[in-house]
């Protein structure tokens, strides 16, 4: 076993989590949420692809593909929404976005 | 053999019921017709063979029993759903099916212009189902369960007319009256379950005279005696029964005349071994009967309500027969009870062709006169008058003077009785008579009548016809001198007496053959001289005396006595228990427990914000508590 250890993979992928939840958490901005949203995703396929080299198993890596398969879906569909409701509403804050509270 | 026909004359009218009552829509007026009353005519056949074979079997081998169900075996206490067929039971059951057949033939034309039709007969079969279940009980718990059904089959026959306020009451007032009476006979129930441990008539009997103490047998007799007072009428019960003439008249006749109101005498004659061991209940009952057969004669004088004067009459007739039955003459009683079925059922089908001529009117003031259009109506109440009056040769005459005569052989108390019941003949004759001359002798009622009174068709006039015909000569069966059939039938019933029936002695006949005869004859000449010969007299006489018509006219104000004592107060309570304990101590602790739980509830509601951020805050918050509690805990 040689080159990065897997502490390091550990410890991006903790930095990006918490950066992630950092903007989930702060930002009103839907845009930005989503861009939060995907660092979250990613801090998760590090870790996938970390694990994945230290055992020495491909599924690992799988796993990050199918990730980002479904992050980009999720954002087309996200992006989608966000130009609707701002043509409809024109606002841009989640707290406001707020009528199909039950 | 007997018991099997027994089930199916129980089974019959509650077929009927049960085919009226759940037909989908409303079934065709024949289909009715034929169901309603073809379920109690099958009934009458059957227990016509009930009777042909106890005749043709030994008298002391005609009691049958039989069980069909086991319905209570509980810590000893055996009860079930058990039937006996003797003597006594099958001659109320001749009575029931038979009076009632023909009420219910008479019925299918009376009330062909009402709508509820299809109510009408299922409720009358359900009435005769529930007295069958009455008379046929083996068992205390079945007679008290026939004896509230009867009184549900009253309450509903009485408020037949729904629409009417006044009916309405008066199946309210009968029902709650007749409810006093079910809670007497329950409690009496009870201490004989206490005491010995048995409902079933025959063991109940066995046992008595060893197991029940003198005060018990009282007591138990007394609760009885409740009962039979709310369901016969008698003084200070007897308040619902005028009012519950608000039904239709078949109704009068069939229930409130010639079968349930006679429940009472059929009580006291079923428990006779339990009456003679507790004297004082049956003094009790003797002079309760007397106390309300004089009364209620004197009452009927009064009255101006063609149906009223019957119901006043019924009143005091079943009088005779509760004060026959506590003074220990059964058989004359029960002697009674079938002449005044036919005669009464009789009178108030008569008075019906009547009502049903002049489209509903009841009131005398607005009859007279109608001899001429009804001619057939005067012939038979005449007939009927005759009977009840005690006209020699009439059955009236015979069951009546078996009574008194009875009543003369019961010692000190049965003669002071005597003169009393005696009296009351003389009423009785005077008010019968006051209403047959008032109604149907002139002269006609001022401004006559708008349209001609017309006759009724042949499905009531042979009923009507027949009962005439009964009413006539059914006393024949028991002669003074000559023949005692109906004693000699109920013998073997009465054979466990602990004391012998009071039957007359040749002198008490002829005393009373000879002064009843007399004073009855006087009470019909004087009606006849009142009300026949010079009509302006009998107004006279009424305007005589103001305040004694008055009295009479009002019943005594038993009513107004029993509202200024009895419902006013109870409605006062219930107004304070509103106003006062309900809002308090009913809703009160309710209301809190909902208060309580509402503000809990907006409590939790403020943590719902509906922001999405605030629940990740809470979420990401509790992943660390757990991730910290877990390694805090497990990492070790």
């Amino acid at each position: 076993m040689s080159g990065v250890p897997l502490a390091a993979y550990l410890g991006l992928s903790g930095v990006l989590f918490l950066l992630g939840l950092y903007g989930v958490l702060v930002r009103r901005n839907p845009l930005l949420l989503l861009l939060a949203i995907e660092l979250l995703l990613n801090a998760a396929n590090v870790t996938l692809v970390g694990f994945s080299r230290y055992w020495n198993n491909t599924d690992g890596q799988i796993f990050a593909l199918v990730v980002m398969v479904v992050a980009a879906a999720e954002v087309v569909i996200g992006l989608g929404l966000v130009v609707a409701v701002f043509r409809q509403r024109m606002v841009l804050d989640v707290d406001e976005l707020s009528t199909l509270k039950g | 053999m007997a018991t099997t026909l027994g089930w199916l004359v129980l089974a019959l009218p509650l077929a009927g019921f049960l085919a009226l009552a759940l037909w989908p829509g409303e079934p065709p007026k024949p289909v009715t017709r034929l169901i309603g009353a073809g379920s109690i005519g099958a009934a009458f056949a059957l227990t016509l063979a009930i009777y042909a074979g106890m005749l043709s079997s030994a008298p002391d081998r005609r009691l049958h029993t039989s069980t069909l169900y086991e319905w209570i075996d509980i810590g000893g206490l055996k009860v079930d759903l058990a039937i006996r067929i003797d003597q006594l039971s099958v001659m109320m059951m001749l009575v029931i099916t038979g009076v009632g057949f023909l009420i219910h033939l008479y019925a299918t034309e009376y009330m062909g212009h009402e709508p509820g039709y299809r109510r009408f007969f299922a409720e009358m079969n359900y009435f005769v189902f529930s007295m069958l279940l009455l008379v046929e009980a083996e068992n205390f718990l079945f007679l008290i369960v026939g004896w509230a059904f009867v009184g549900l089959a009253s309450y509903l026959l009485i408020g037949f007319y729904y629409d009417r306020p006044v009916a309405v009451a008066a199946a309210r007032k009968a029902f709650v009256i007749n409810v006093i009476g079910d809670v007497g006979m329950v409690l009496a129930a009870f201490i004989l379950i206490r005491d010995l441990g048995t409902l079933d008539y025959t063991q109940v009997f066995q046992r008595a005279p060893s197991g029940l103490s003198s005060n018990a047998a009282e007591a138990v007799a007394l609760l009885l005696l409740v009962g039979a007072a709310a369901k016969s009428a008698q003084v200070p019960l007897h308040t619902w029964l005028p009012d519950a003439m608000e039904g239709p008249t078949p109704v009068s006749a069939l229930i409130h005349a010639a079968t349930m109101v006679t429940a009472g005498v059929y009580l006291v004659c079923r428990t006779h071994v339990l009456y003679q061991l507790a004297p004082a209940a049956a003094d009790t009952v003797a002079v309760m009967g007397c106390v309300t057969l004089f009364l209620a004669a004197t009452i009927a004088i009064a009255q101006v309500d063609i149906k009223r004067v019957l119901a006043w009459s019924t009143v005091s007739q079943i009088g005779y027969m509760i004060m026959a039955a506590g003074l220990g003459a059964y058989s004359a009683a029960m002697f009674h009870f079938l002449t005044h079925a036919f005669f009464k059922a009789l009178l108030f089908l008569s008075a019906g062709i009547v009502i049903h001529a002049l489209h509903g009117e009841q009131s005398l003031d607005r009859m007279g006169g109608l001899g001429r259009y009804l001619r057939f109506g005067y012939v038979t109440f005449a007939v009927g008058c005759l009977a009840i009056a005690g006209f020699p040769g009439f059955s009236g005459f015979f069951s009546k003077d078996d009574i008194l005569a009875s009543s003369l052989a019961a010692g000190s108390l049965g003669q002071a009785l005597w003169v009393f019941g005696t009296v009351a003949e003389g009423l009785t004759a005077f008010y019968m008579f006051r209403l047959l001359f008032r109604t149907f002798a002139d002269p006609e009622p001022p401004g006559g009548y708008t349209e001609r009174p017309h006759g009724s068709g042949l499905a009531m006039a042979v009923p009507v016809a027949i009962l005439a015909a009964g009413a006539a000569v059914i006393g024949w069966i028991q002669v003074p001198f000559g023949w005692s059939w109906v004693t000699d039938w109920l013998d073997p019933v009465f054979a466990d007496s602990v004391k012998p029936q009071v039957l007359p002695t040749d002198n008490d006949e002829i005393l009373t053959l000879a002064v009843s005869t007399a004073i009855s004859l006087a009470g019909i000449a004087l009606a006849w001289w009142l009300f026949f010969r010079d009509p302006a007299r009998g107004r006279a006489a009424g305007r005589a005396m103001p305040e004694a018509r008055e009295t009479l006219e009002e019943a005594y104000r038993f009513d107004e006595v029993y509202d200024e004592i009895l419902v006013e107060p109870g409605k006062e309570l219930g107004d304070a228990l509103r106003t006062e304990v309900e809002p308090i101590a009913i809703q009160g602790p309710p209301a809190a427990v909902v208060r309580w739980v509402r503000d809990f509830a907006r409590g939790l509601s403020w943590a719902e914000s509906g922001l999405v951020r605030t629940y990740a805050y809470v979420l990401i918050a509790g992943l660390v508590v757990v991730g910290v509690v877990f390694s805090v805990t497990v990492g070790r």
